[in-house]
């Protein structure tokens, strides 16, 4: 009952996030010949963000389960500054004279498919480095290294870009996260790689509920371990993909939603992972909605919203999960 | 559990780098008994169980039912033994029935639902260790006691012909431990091979029917109970004498005398 009441109030949740954004915003929908404009393209900010959302918080509960670390999630491991590296490589490979530019891919895929190689190689890295045992803290310094790796490769590739003035705000803005800018094509391009991640991720979730016994158990119960913690990694790198592609460098969302969802759904990925969908989802729509009516001179980065929520939350977890080590 | 189940090790060799941790084993044994595992800390009994179970990779020959262990994929291999570890890495907070019901993976598809079939299956697991009143309890809840026995529960879902047991009885209390060991034999009876690693002597000379005693990797002696719990064996391998009539004993109640 507490779950399907649950699952109700999500998507209650999602149903007022997703009026509240397309009703909010400058421009007034009094106007019979601004309205159509306005919420056209009100609708494809709110889809790219649900999409975003979605993806993150979603691959976010994957990674803690094949990590057994509820403190792990994307943005921590590296992940999403690996997909945010690919994507801005591929956004200065499209530039016109670049022999990338002339490559048989369209320019809508260009996007996601840089991040896709960006999240996997951040991704791979973690895996070689951190077996089963990992400890929490080695988990995170390696994903503190490779973020800040990402982040100095991204700074290089930023100040390469300033050469042209409409390429160096498209990289900064990709940085710092948000979706204001993002086109149909570009969220329809994104769309498949929501669905496909989405879909594996929930159907290998008996998997990861055997993986929270460890390798050595999940194997003696029949788990191709290697084989299930491969899979599972590649799918959250689909997924970081799918959302950086579309919502540029959104840190937090894939640590707090899996967390806040736990004591109300469960532990079991098959539950949990629609409604991280959903929170994921929510969550970004309406800190999409704080972007764009937040008094200030220009539009607020996703991407800053979100870490000002998700810095405390996260710290205040560690916190927590200090106390439970200390009381044994 | 009609069919007698079969394990053969010949030459059996696991190495951790240059450090041998078990040095040309070889033992065949057949269902319907109980195998006491025994040898002081560090002799190879969880190394040897977890070789058996497939966790470690090893040298020599290993068969279960006269087929080669490599020829079994992982779920089938699943299906036909089941392994408890001495300390579980699980600390979820998952309800205890759906932890029982991971025995139960091995049997379904890519959809994950159980079937009737599933649901009996968990239901006796519960039943025979008496853990249906933990059913909706939050496994991280539990004491390691309670834990040790879901984690049983969630070996005999698997219905595996070859249950692999690391030190089970340790944490219980003496009711659930000789439960345990009763429950063990039953097991045995309707065609189970079941290995228990024991460190205590007297439980392994009540329990078992066959036993394999280890020191520092190597197989010191192997055969009935009675032969390899006595005297020179135990003095050889553990430097102690045995007391032939203890101080005082206990079991189970005559009207209790099943699984606890």
């Amino acid at each position: 009952m507490k779950i399907v009441l649950t699952y109700v109030a999500l998507l209650v949740l999602l149903v007022g996030a997703v009026a509240l954004a397309l009703l909010v915003g400058h421009g007034s929908l009094a106007d019979p010949t601004l309205r159509s404009i306005l919420l056209g393209l009100r609708a494809t900010r709110v889809g790219a963000a649900l999409l975003a959302g979605a993806a993150l918080a979603t691959g976010g509960a994957v990674v803690q389960g094949v990590f057994r670390d509820p403190l792990v999630s994307p943005s921590i491991l590296g992940t999403t500054a690996g997909a945010s590296l690919g994507g801005q490589l591929a956004m200065l490979a499209l530039v016109s004279g670049s022999p990338l530019s002339s490559l048989a891919v369209s320019r809508e895929m260009m996007l996601p498919l840089g991040c896709l190689l960006g999240a996997g190689l951040s991704l791979a890295i973690v895996l070689t480095f951190c077996r089963e045992r990992t400890g929490t803290l080695t988990l995170i310094l390696t994903g503190f290294i490779l973020s800040s790796l990402f982040l100095a490769l991204s700074s290089f590739i930023t100040s390469l870009a300033q050469d042209s003035w409409d390429m160096s705000r498209a990289v900064v803005s990709f940085t710092l996260g948000g979706v204001g800018g993002v086109s149909t094509r570009q969220l329809l391009a994104a769309l498949p790689l929501l669905g496909i991640g989405m879909f594996a991720c929930w159907l290998w979730s008996d998997n990861l509920d055997l993986l929270l016994s460890g390798e050595d158990e999940a194997s003696s119960l029949g788990v191709e371990v290697g084989r299930a913690r491969r899979w599972a990694v590649t799918w959250v790198a689909v997924l970081a993909a799918a959302a950086i592609a579309v919502g540029g460098n959104v840190g937090f969302v894939g640590l707090i939603v899996p967390h806040t969802l736990r004591p109300l759904v469960g532990v079991r990925h098959r539950r949990l992972i629609p409604a991280c969908a959903l929170l994921g989802g929510a969550f970004l729509v309406a800190c999409d909605v704080i972007a764009r009516v937040f008094p200030s001179r220009s539009e607020l980065p996703l991407g800053v919203i979100t870490g000002i929520i998700g810095a405390p939350v996260f710290l205040v977890l560690l916190a927590r999960s200090q106390r439970e080590v200390s009381h044994g | 559990m009609a069919d007698r189940a079969c394990i053969e090790a010949g030459g059996l060799t696991v190495r951790r780098g240059s450090h041998v941790l078990l040095d040309q084993v070889s033992f065949s044994l057949g269902g319907n008994q109980v195998v006491a595992l025994l040898g002081p800390n560090g002799a190879g009994k969880s190394t040897l169980l977890k070789t058996l179970a497939g966790l470690l990779p090893f040298w020599g020959e290993l068969q279960f039912d006269g087929r080669a262990a490599s020829q079994f994929d992982r779920k089938e291999r699943a299906r036909l033994v089941a392994y408890v570890p001495q300390h579980s890495a699980l600390d979820a907070a998952l309800p205890v029935r759906d932890v029982v019901a991971h025995g139960r993976f091995a049997y379904r598809d890519v959809w994950g639902r159980p079937d009737r079939h599933d649901n009996a299956a968990i239901d006796r697991a519960m039943g025979l260790t008496d853990t249906r009143r933990l059913a909706d309890r939050s496994f991280n809840r539990l004491s390691y006691g309670e834990r040790r026995l879901v984690l049983l529960a969630r070996a005999l879902a698997t219905e595996a012909r070859v249950l692999l047991l690391d030190e089970p009885t340790a944490a219980l209390d003496v009711t659930h431990a000789l439960g345990l060991l009763h429950l063990l034999r039953d097991l045995a009876s309707r065609g189970a091979l079941v290995m228990v690693a024991l460190h205590q002597l007297n439980e392994a000379a009540q329990a078992s029917d066959r036993a394999l005693l280890l020191a520092g990797g190597r197989l010191v002696a192997a055969g009935p109970a009675a032969e390899v719990i006595s005297a020179e064996p135990v003095r050889q391998v553990y430097g102690v004498e045995i007391v032939p009539a203890a101080q005082f004993g206990y079991r189970l109640p005559a009207e209790k005398d099943t699984a606890p």
